[in-house]
């Protein structure tokens, strides 16, 4: 294949910024959705009552990560069609694995002795849950968020096979009309789209964790 | 002050109770220690006290209440009890003074109310709260923070204190420290201390009171001297080891074995000659081994009452030995 500059700036300047504006919804939907359903399920699952059924729980999760997400489009195809809702609701699915995890191995990797002393205190259960738990597994929490985000970041590619919309569309018109110029404004527009996403979530990891953790 | 009551305790799916009808009284303004080796139960019956287990049969009565019945939640008992732990467990992401003022907080105490009384529990505890107020956990010493741990849990002034091997995580020299200094503390705020420990040393120097436990089930119970002196079987003995007769003379004030004595014994130099009244009569016997004298002036205040000797410490320790 050979270059052709002009048809490169075109693309990235014309025909990509409106599919980069639907990449960056396909990416930010599923992605609150799974922190929604993913966050508090994982807090759930640390609990007294709930720690039995936390094997069973995250078997589901890892099946949710496992399951390709075409093939999850595929399995809801008779009840959502095609286009942008399975689409966003296989990226959902793919997304709630990273953090269900690390928030199950933030709480569950606060030491013992802090919350030994705290329920000594006399702190409720909840009270420590805000104050203690959650505020020492930011750090491996927003890991989880940010893992999620790029997966789902470069699996958003996938969208357009189904017409759901998304930098796929200019990447599989390159790849089908054997155009590299598309395939490679596409791929920049994602991993621009990826960076973005990490810095911000750095950013607001930064906001939530407190100083003794920031200096480690 | 705290009244145990054939408390027992069996875990789920354990063949054996970890706490077997333990009963006892834990007098106010006493340090009671509970002694034994792993796995004996006492720490279980300190988080009986306070609630973080609760026992399967027998009751706990603080005050005469039954520590059930005093308040709806575990927490709120809590609150009025200090807990201290070997780990300390600050929370490493607040400072010293957030961590302190932990239950103050939970109180909802005034912020200026609050600050002072940080400030003054730090002094307490030999810390300097300029320096040491605005540092987190990780920035402490071991010994730094088990004092952090137990000014913390003084902060809300609990008539009870209970304390898990809290001076198990330091070295030897800095624990020796922390006792000498918590007991000194505990003269001035006589508190009532129930304190865990698996060293009969330390519950020796630190108990008013001793509870000996052994796989759930009370051994024998009584002040240092009583244990030393009449020990209920041979499992005290070998708990008591093997040089009681020193550990008795620490315990015993140079005033019991003093005899009158109107002049000391031109060899002893002045400055090392005698021993205070309330001291013990170990000192008086390190004294004899250095000055290489058999006998050694007792004095109360500046004013010579008489003198101690070699002799009269080994009839005291031989009539013991005798007994037991």
């Amino acid at each position: 294949m050979d270059f052709e500059t002009d048809r490169f700036i075109s693309t990235l300047v014309d025909r990509a910024p409106p599919h980069a504006l639907e990449h960056l919804q396909l990416v930010l939907i599923p992605l609150v959705i799974a922190f929604v359903v993913a966050f508090p399920v994982a807090i759930l699952l640390t609990r007294r009552r709930f720690i039995r059924s936390t094997e069973r729980v995250m078997a589901v999760f890892n099946a949710g990560q496992t399951i390709p997400p075409l093939a999850v489009i595929a399995i809801f195809f008779p009840f959502l069609g095609l286009g942008r809702e399975p689409a966003l609701l296989a990226l959902t699915i793919y997304a709630l694995l990273p953090i269900a995890r690390n928030t199950l191995v933030g709480l569950k990797g606060v030491p013992r002795e802090v919350i030994e002393a705290a329920r000594g205190m006399g702190m409720t259960d909840w009270e420590i849950l805000i104050r203690v738990e959650l505020p020492l597994s930011v750090p491996v929490i927003m890991a989880g968020v940010r893992i999620s985000a790029i997966l789902i970041a470069a699996t958003a590619a996938l969208a357009s096979l189904v017409g759901g919309g998304g930098m796929g569309t200019i990447i599989f018109a390159g790849i089908d009309f054997f155009r590299v110029e598309l395939v490679l404004a596409g791929t920049l527009f994602i991993v621009f789209i990826a960076i973005l996403l990490d810095r911000v979530l750095t950013v607001v990891e930064n906001i939530l964790t407190t100083v003794h953790l920031k200096s480690r | 002050m705290i009244v145990l009551d054939e408390v027992t305790k069996i875990f789920p799916g354990a063949r054996e109770p970890a706490v077997d009808r333990v009963s006892f009284q834990v007098t106010e303004g006493n340090i009671c220690v509970f002694v034994g080796p792993s796995g004996c139960g006492k720490t279980t019956i300190l988080r009986m006290i306070n609630r973080l287990e609760e026992p399967t049969d027998g009751d706990i009565y603080i005050k005469g209440e039954r520590v059930k019945d005093k308040h709806v939640n575990a927490d709120e008992l809590r609150r009025e009890i200090g807990y201290v732990i070997q780990q300390v467990g600050l929370l490493p992401h607040q400072t010293v003074e957030q961590n302190v003022a932990l239950v103050p907080r939970l109180l909802k105490w005034p912020a200026d109310k609050i600050r002072s009384r940080v400030a003054e529990l730090l002094q307490m505890v030999g810390l300097d709260p300029q320096e040491i107020s605005h540092k987190y956990p990780y920035q402490l010493s071991g010994g730094m923070m088990q004092r952090v741990g137990v000014a913390r849990a003084l902060a809300a002034d609990p008539p009870i204190m209970l304390m898990d091997e809290p001076f198990g995580a330091v070295d030897p020299i800095v624990r020796e420290r922390l006792q000498d200094e918590f007991l000194r503390l505990q003269k001035e705020l006589k508190k009532t201390i129930c304190f865990v420990t698996h060293d009969i040393n330390e519950a020796i120097k630190m108990g008013d009171h001793i509870v000996i436990l052994a796989a759930g089930k009370l051994i024998q119970h009584g002040t240092p001297r009583e244990i030393l002196t009449a020990p209920a079987n041979d499992f005290v003995k070998d708990l008591i080891g093997e040089n009681k007769e020193i550990k008795l003379l620490e315990l015993t004030r140079a005033a019991e074995l003093v005899k009158p004595q109107a002049e000391l014994p031109p060899a002893l130099s002045s400055n090392g000659c005698c021993v205070q009244s309330i001291d013990p009569v170990q000192r008086a016997l390190e004294i004899m081994l250095k000055e290489n004298s058999d006998t050694v002036g007792v004095r109360d205040g500046d004013e010579l009452i008489g003198a101690i000797s070699w002799a009269a410490i080994k009839e005291y320790i031989n009539a013991i030995n005798a007994n037991i």
